[in-house]
């Protein structure tokens, strides 16, 4: 009884910090999915544009700017990040993932060369979680209440976007490339902007990372891609993704619920060190699945992705 | 008006095997004319059907639609004049999309698209009636994903798709050939109705000889990259059959069979 109830108490005591962290780390998992399931084009980019949006974040706050600039300098670097991925795709035509694994090398030495360091601290500067009116900045609580609200306004936009006569265009090239581009719809255009949007969004995510925990650091992305991956699909699991709200819904549900679990393994005792394996290993468990179930028989119609 | 000007393209140019797939291709198609195209395998009908469509570009040679120059254009702004129904019916649609975004998509072609919601009550009213003409039931699935279509439900889908804006040029690309006789047939009869309702300039591929002589107001032949042979008017109406495959270059009794 011992083990579950120190395994408990720990694990409830976290689910505020957890909780605040997986809001943060949503905006990841919405700049994994958007390339994945919108526009079938699976991007490794987020791992580079997530530090990337750390960098320009603490370099404009240390510089003076407010913590809201400094957010949106950091969103627009991941926009051209993502955009680079998909432009090198689109252009030279090599394959997305290698495009991807390209700009979060380059990416590297980029936010090397932002912050000068390989880590930068800004603790005591003001914060986009230092505003909450009634709670004190820098606990949970805030961090809650602004990420929540960050992601909310995000979710709600993004849905409107998705079924506007633009945002459904976009679908389309993710579905039918071909098809798209016999409609009249602009397939270089569209994949670079929805590229650069989850870039954006990846490099958000970093900006508040930074914000929420007082520093910088260049080695801030390594793993971010796997988890997010990890945790998109506890969410596809749980929303399902047949309708644009479903799959809309699914990388922010997934965030909370991941976290939370990797919390709960991480209360039970198990190593921090294990923790990338397992989650690896629970990313090919669910990768796997379909060709489990199906056995060794022909290979059913499965998703096609742009390479 | 469709036209093809001394259309030329030679692909792997300089290597052993070279391949001049159009040969300074001629061919003018009049406003409100529906031409059918045949050929052998290789003869050129897909490279033309690319070229006009602009998803091949030309070595040399020009391609006007109702006079304006259109060779430089990419595919999608062509796609503003011009409609492709392909033959794979996995082509013309967006399979995870359902039927009513789908026909969004093709409302849209010519348009430039807004932030304003795509779909609503007035459109779907809109697909709803268009859809109807098909007989299918496709009316009663506007929120059915396209991937649950059968091929021929697809088919007839991307066919009311492309002529959902009236487009300047149709192309169909042997557009029935993937399909069981009789929903071949059902397309293909849903296709002379519309065509016929609308008088758009349709360019039509085919490997069905029946369907060439009882279908449009042109034969055109290809051959080795060149028009070999055109069939209008009055001739045209007594064509039959056999003409047609007289007049290919390799002759076997399987086309005669399959026709």
């Amino acid at each position: 009884m011992g083990f579950i109830e120190t395994t408990l108490s720990s694990f409830v005591s976290l689910i505020p910090v957890t909780l605040a962290q997986s809001l943060i780390l949503s905006f990841v998992v919405l700049g994994i999915m958007i390339p994945f399931r919108m526009l079938s084009f699976p991007d490794l980019t987020s791992e580079g544009a997530f530090p990337l949006g750390g960098s320009v974040c603490g370099v404009l706050m240390i510089a003076g700017s407010s913590p809201v600039v400094a957010i949106a300098g950091a969103l627009l670097a991941g926009f051209v990040a993502g955009c680079c991925t998909a432009f090198i795709h689109l252009r030279f035509r090599i394959h997305t993932l290698l495009a991807g694994i390209l700009v979060m090398t380059m990416l590297y030495s980029v936010n090397l060369r932002i912050m000068g360091r390989s880590n930068l601290s800004v603790f005591g500067n003001t914060t986009v979680f230092d505003w909450v009116p009634g709670l004190q900045g820098g606990f949970p609580a805030s961090k809650i209440v602004v990420a929540g609200i960050v992601v909310l306004a995000v979710f709600c936009l993004l849905y409107f976007y998705f079924k506007t006569e633009k945002g459904t265009a976009m679908r389309a090239v993710g579905s039918n490339p071909d098809m798209a581009e016999a409609q009249g719809i602009n397939v270089w255009a569209a994949t670079i902007g929805g590229i650069g949007l989850a870039g954006a969004f990846s490099a958000t995510g970093g900006a508040l990372m930074v914000q929420s925990q007082g520093f910088a650091d260049v080695n801030m992305g390594i793993g971010v891609l796997i988890n997010g991956l990890a945790a998109l699909m506890i969410g596809e699991a749980i929303t399902g993704k047949q309708t644009v709200l479903r799959q809309l819904l699914a990388p922010f549900v997934g965030a909370i619920v991941y976290y939370q679990l990797v919390s709960l393994c991480l209360a039970a005792g198990m190593p921090p060190p294990d923790l990338k394996l397992a989650t690896g290993l629970f990313v090919l468990i669910m990768l796997a699945l379909p060709s489990i179930k199906r056995g060794r028989g022909p290979a059913a119609a499965k998703e096609t992705f742009r390479e | 008006m469709l036209e093809v000007r001394s259309a030329r393209k030679v692909f792997y140019r300089g290597q052993p095997d070279e391949k001049v797939a159009l040969d300074n291709l001629n061919l003018t198609l009049a406003t409100g004319e529906f031409g059918v195209v045949i050929g052998s395998n290789g003869a050129g009908k897909s490279s033309m059907l690319n070229a006009i469509s602009g998803s091949l570009v030309l070595d040399s040679g020009k391609i006007l639609i109702n006079g304006a120059d259109v060779t430089s254009m990419p595919v999608h702004k062509r796609a503003a004049r011009l409609a492709r129904v392909f033959q794979d019916p996995m082509r013309g649609t967006a399979a995870s999309m359902t039927v009513a975004e789908n026909m969004l998509l093709a409302e849209l072609r010519a348009k430039s698209r807004t932030f304003r919601p795509g779909l609503n009550a007035g459109r779907l009213a809109e697909y709803r009636e268009r859809l109807s003409v098909l007989g299918l039931g496709l009316e009663n699935r506007l929120d059915t994903k396209v991937e649950l279509l059968s091929g021929g439900q697809r088919q007839s889908l991307s066919l009311i798709m492309a002529v959902s804006d009236r487009p300047d040029v149709l192309l169909l690309d042997e557009h029935t050939a993937a399909l069981d006789p009789r929903t071949a047939d059902i397309v293909m009869q849903a296709t002379i109705r519309t065509v016929s309702s609308l008088k758009l300039t349709t360019l039509m591929v085919t490997h069905n000889m029946q369907h060439a002589v009882d279908f449009g107001d042109r034969v055109i032949m290809l051959d080795a990259g060149k028009v070999k042979l055109e069939i209008a008017g009055e001739e045209k109406k007594n064509v039959t059959v056999v003409d047609l495959i007289g007049h290919f270059s390799v002759k076997t009794d399987r086309m005669l069979l399959a026709s």
